[in-house]
């Protein structure tokens, strides 16, 4: 019996002009990731890894192939279709936080809930449940700009959360973070895959890496690596302590696919 | 590179990658000069014709007018005196040649074609040529020895379409007309009233045995130096205090009277070029604000590398200054072109109207207003922008909010749509852009209260019945106010328009501001419609503003005005709602503009905006 399918992708491509030279950012992708599944993404900078994360979160239009979501064919959606899907299904995480700055957290929060029309007294419960399970609670009536990194990132967790998305994309979530922070993400996304909630993270850092089921390398627009990191290896046991302050440590292990 | 130079060399670079934006400074500016410089030009241009008949009907230096209620012969009125005045006067010192006196028949009534009567007044002349005052005949002859004939005064000629041969009826009795003919010691019909025609003593006759009735004398005098002719009126200053009294007018004095409806059309001009001027400011402000907090990062590039703040804001006065220097070449040119045209329609110019010479005082004057406008609006974002450190502005970006704005809370609690308290949090996120903003708007709405009140009151003069002896003028002095009436309400739609341009700039600086928030609320579920809506919420507050205060500005504004020669009214309730309805529809689809525009850029493209 196949494992249900959280996202898959077909032959994905985009195309941008790169000083009138046409670059491929991602190059005929294929890609699936499992339900309750952790995928990280990684490769060296301007390989693509971004891109294909806002093509299968529709923040991008590809130029080819296909991208099925949930079961549903949805590279030809609309704009509005596409954020109707992200409210409910979707749930991103940035490098820049991007919370909307006249918010204050716990409106940033629930502000997903209040978009898929649960009435505001839900709403603002539910997401004062996830920030305490957070632990920004305490930050839910600030604005942003009075938050630190740890928090606003935490605050931004809690906001892709709060619909129960089946899938959460995040794209560096820690590129900003200093060494505590980054280790309560880590946390964080541990949890999400224990809660049957899938993952695809792209990173740079090795550690956030390290949390994932399955890692992909990216090189120039395609996957050139495949790697499946099991349970008790160097990278899950990294998963495992990555409440840890400072984690250090090699890289992923793993064979090859 | 020195100073002066590199700020040219920016200043050309800055307009060669902004077209649009140095184009929409040149129009608002060239408004304002046009309107300006048609303004000027209209005032002089009646000065010349006006000046080529005086001296072709050897024109009166002094004029002096006796008149009184009733029949001069049977009233008993001391004619002797009369005469003793006319003749002391006719042989004073410095006059040169006299002109009558003249008997002036009055109480006339020139049948109209389409019913109804106006009041004629005829002027007694023997059919020889005057040496003072003789009318200029633009069509037939002038009145000849045992003639019947009559002559008209032209702009009654042209307001009752006549020609020479026509016959026209005075108190039942028929006329035929010899001839058409223009002096300034007549004011042009409709707007000198009664309407005149030249009669010979024979004609006269029997007019006066139709029931015209002699009610005035008039004498026109040459001085050996038209100069003197305030000093010489004065001198005789007794001769107006005394009864009989005889009335003295300076040629100057005509001739400033003469063209009552061409300063009324240019000072309308010239305050509706005024109040584009202002908009103007705050259009250029918005501009150039949005322009400063856009370019605070290459600004402060520029001052890292070296170039002092004063060469920043010296480049960007030199931009709108060559700007200013351009909208003032067109201006003028089209203040050239236009003027003519519009004192081509002129109810009381003599002749062809001719636009007088370009003065230095009227280049200075339409530049004035260009290189205020420029530098009301350049300086202070310029100072502003230079204020910021070489850190700061390397790092800019809007003004992050403070506190939950209060305003948001109570709409959220009272569970308005979303998008609307989105936008109410980032409202105020600009606080000076939205205020100039709102200046701009708050004028336009001002200036249509205006309108309204105007269109009403006029509508009421045309509404009002003429009174009697007025079946001719009544209708043409109609046309005038239709006039004023069309700059006023044009005046109005262009100041419209500039507050929805300044609303759609000031909108797509917010739009670029807000594009990333506007891109994290869309990457986390909310539709483009949503995020339109949001801007168009945190911009409304401009419109409301404005609204607020343009409408009471207006009725203000309106009060001022009122009082003159129209019926006083207020401006009707309807027409406020109007307003108050309209203009924030207006202000909505201009603002959703840029809003919808940004809406539809791919997500992840707007998230990496800057």
């Amino acid at each position: 019996m196949s494992t249900p399918t959280a996202v898959a992708a077909r032959g994905l491509v985009k195309t941008y002009a790169a000083d009138g030279v046409p670059v491929r950012a991602v190059d005929g992708i294929d890609l699936v990731v499992e339900v309750g599944e952790t995928v990280s993404v990684m490769g060296p900078s301007g390989c693509g890894k971004s891109t294909l994360l806002h093509l299968l979160g529709g923040l991008e239009r590809p130029d080819a192939g296909e991208i099925v979501l949930d079961g549903r064919r949805v590279d030809g959606l609309s704009e509005t279709a596409w954020a109707v899907l992200r409210r409910r299904t979707l749930g991103f995480v940035f490098q820049a936080f991007n919370l909307v700055d006249e918010l204050t957290a716990v409106e940033n929060v629930e502000l997903p809930a209040l978009l898929v029309g649960a009435p505001s007294r839900r709403a603002r419960r539910r997401a004062f449940e996830l920030m305490e399970r957070l632990g920004v609670a305490d930050r839910a009536g600030h604005l942003p700009g009075r938050l630190s990194g740890g928090e606003r990132q935490r605050v931004a967790v809690a906001r892709a959360l709060i619909n129960g998305p089946r899938l959460i994309l995040a794209d560096e979530p820690t590129g900003n973070l200093d060494s505590r922070a980054t280790a309560e993400i880590l946390r964080l996304f541990a949890d999400l895959g224990r809660s049957g909630q899938s993952l695809l993270v792209v990173s740079h850092d090795a550690r956030v890496a390290s949390t994932a089921d399955r890692l992909l390398t990216m090189r120039d627009g395609a996957i050139v690596g495949h790697t499946r990191l099991d349970a008790g290896s160097p990278g899950a046991l990294l998963a495992e302590m990555a409440g840890l302050p400072d984690l250090g440590g090699p890289g992923p292990r793993g064979g090859e696919h | 590179m020195g100073s002066v130079r590199l700020a040219a060399h920016l200043a050309w670079r800055n307009i060669r990658r902004r077209p649009a934006q140095a184009a929409l400074i040149l129009l608002t500016l060239t408004m304002a000069t046009g309107m300006f410089s048609v303004g000027i030009a209209l005032y002089g241009s009646a000065d010349g014709p006006w000046d080529r008949v005086w001296k072709a009907t050897d024109g009166f230096h002094v004029s002096a007018s006796y008149y009184r209620q009733g029949d001069l012969a049977r009233t008993g009125t001391d004619l002797t005196e009369v005469r003793h005045k006319f003749a002391e006067l006719a042989a004073a010192p410095g006059v040169r040649a006299v002109g009558g006196p003249w008997l002036q028949l009055v109480q006339g009534r020139l049948d109209v074609a389409h019913g109804g009567y106006e009041d004629l007044t005829a002027e007694v002349r023997g059919p020889g040529r005057s040496l003072v005052d003789q009318p200029l005949v633009t069509e037939g002859s002038w009145l000849a020895p045992a003639s019947e004939g009559i002559v008209l005064e032209q702009g009654l000629a042209g307001a009752l379409h006549a020609h020479p041969g026509d016959r026209v009826r005075i108190d039942g009795q028929r006329f035929t007309v010899r001839g058409v003919a223009m002096t300034v010691s007549q004011g042009r019909f409709p707007l000198t009233v009664p309407a005149k025609v030249w009669v010979t003593p024979a004609t006269a006759n029997l007019m006066r045995r139709a029931g015209l009735t002699a009610g005035g004398i008039e004498m026109q005098l040459r001085l050996d130096d038209p100069d003197d002719a305030a000093a010489f009126a004065a001198a005789h200053g007794d001769i107006e205090s005394s009864t009989p009294t005889v009335f003295l007018e300076t040629w100057r004095e005509r001739r400033a009277a003469s063209h009552s409806d061409i300063d009324i059309l240019a000072g309308t001009l010239l305050a509706a070029g005024i109040v584009v001027g202002l908009l103007a400011v705050a259009t250029a402000a918005v501009i150039v604000a949005g322009r400063m907090a856009a370019q605070t990062r290459q600004i402060g590039t520029l001052k890292a590398v070296g170039v002092t703040p004063w060469q920043i804001v010296l480049a960007l006065l030199t931009e709108h200054l060559a700007l200013a220097g351009l909208a003032t070449v067109i201006g003028l040119g089209a203040g050239r072109l236009i003027a003519p045209r519009l004192a081509g329609t002129s109810l009381t110019v003599l002749g062809d109207p001719e636009t007088p010479a370009l003065s230095g005082g009227q280049v200075a004057v339409v530049a004035g207003v260009a290189v205020v406008v420029v530098v009301l609006s350049t300086v202070r974002p310029a100072l502003r922008g230079m204020r910021h450190t070489t850190l700061r502005a390397l790092a800019t970006q809007a003004r992050p909010p403070r506190r939950p704005a209060r305003l948001a809370q109570l709409a959220a609690s009272a569970h308005l749509p979303l998008a609307g308290v989105l936008g109410l949090r980032s409202a105020w996120r600009r606080p000076s852009r939205l205020l100039t903003n709102a200046a701009g708007l708050a004028l336009a709405v001002a200036m249509i209260v205006v309108a309204a009140g105007l269109r009403s009151s006029l509508s009421r003069l045309a509404a009002q019945p003429t009174g009697p002896g007025e079946a001719l003028s009544g209708a043409a002095i109609g046309t005038l106010y239709q006039q004023v009436r069309v700059i006023v309400l044009a005046t109005a739609a262009l100041l419209l328009v500039l507050g929805a341009v300044n609303a759609f700039i000031v909108a797509s600086f917010a739009a670029r501001d807000g594009a990333r928030a506007h891109a994290m609320l869309r990457a986390v579920g909310a539709t483009a419609r949503q995020t339109v809506v949001s801007l168009v919420v945190s911009q409304s507050g401009a419109c409301l503003l404005a609204v607020a205060v343009g409408i009471p500005l207006g009725l203000g504004l309106w009060q001022l005005i009122d009082g003159g020669d129209l019926p006083p009214v207020a401006v009707p309730g309807s027409a406020l709602a109007l307003v108050a309805v309209a203009v924030p529809l207006v202000f909505a689809a201009a603002v959703s503009l840029p809003a919808w525009r940004l809406a539809h850029r791919p997500v992840a493209t707007a998230l990496a905006y800057e």
